[in-house]
């Protein structure tokens, strides 16, 4: 079987930093599957049912279901258990990212970030 | 934390809290717009008069409660936007009032991270933009913070915290 270019998911309720994240996606010139988006939690569990998704970007303040309780629910299913979740947030307080650590974020990335740092991270991450 | 004769929760100095803001509103410029921030003379102590272009809200709530907000013109706000998302933007549009509720997401979040160290958890609402002409805004019983008047190569902008002790 051939390689298969990974999905991914940007979970966001700015469309604002969604379509910032799919530009440094793709300026990290890795192949990409299928970019999906969603804008909060529920969005994102929603199209990850019949899609193989292999890494998540996720905000924490959004409504309906944040990035936390999303990624809480991640860890407890048997299917998504070990996917790779990267959190991407303004919240930057040392008790918030232990908090992200804790419930079994990959990564953490404060918002403002650097495209550069950021597009590094995502390559390094997707190349694993 | 100090408590001033107004009831307010005063945690620090509001001139340490207005450096705070622009550090957080500095680090945003650079990183996410590109652009190099000056800034201008501190605001006015209340907004009196209406005015017209873009708000943009955030509440905070926790060991302090109150809210961030970020004011511009359309055309900053525009000029912004074209910053964030590299495309130029000839109206406000839905695409706009996001980036700007954005960038005070972003700004509100970096000064609320350097508050809670030293007053605890405090938690941002979702942030509300606001579009029009002829705005005018009241907050009941929270004083001014911190405010800082900020000018960039494509307008001006202000940016106000206003807190409450619970």
């Amino acid at each position: 079987m051939g390689f298969k270019p990974p999905n991914l998911l940007i979970v966001d309720d700015s469309t604002a930093i969604r379509k910032i994240l799919v530009r440094v996606l793709n300026q990290t010139g890795l192949p990409l599957g299928q970019v999906l988006e969603a804008g909060d939690g529920k969005e994102a569990l929603k199209q990850m049912e019949g899609n193989d998704v292999s890494l998540v970007l996720s905000d924490i303040n959004m409504p309906n279901m944040d990035g936390l309780e999303l990624l809480r629910t991640l860890r407890a299913s048997a299917q998504w258990h070990d996917l790779p979740v990267v959190m991407i947030t303004t919240e930057g307080s040392q008790t918030r990212v232990q908090e992200a650590v804790d419930l079994g974020a990959t990564s953490y990335v404060r918002k403002p970030f650097s495209a550069d740092l950021l597009r590094d991270k995502l390559a390094s991450l997707l190349s694993q | 934390m100090k408590t001033d004769c107004a009831g307010t929760v005063v945690p620090l100095r509001n001139e340490q809290m207005a450096d705070m803001l622009f550090a957080a509103t500095q680090e945003v410029f650079t990183s996410m717009l590109g652009s190099e921030v000056e800034r201008l003379s501190e605001p006015g102590a209340e907004q009196t008069a209406s005015f017209d272009g873009v708000l943009s809200l955030i509440g905070l709530v926790g060991a302090v409660i109150g809210n961030g907000s970020f004011v511009c013109s359309a055309e900053a706000a525009r000029d912004l936007s074209s910053r964030l998302l590299m495309t130029e933007f000839s109206q406000v549009d839905e695409e706009v009032l996001d980036a700007v509720g954005e960038i005070t997401n972003m700004i509100v979040g970096g000064f609320k991270n350097l508050l809670e160290a030293r007053v605890g958890r405090v938690q941002m609402s979702i942030p509300s933009v606001i579009f029009g002409k002829n705005i005018a805004t009241r907050n009941s019983g929270a004083n001014i913070a911190a405010a800082v008047r900020c000018g960039f190569p494509g307008g001006e902008i202000e940016v106000k915290i206003r807190l409450v002790a619970r």
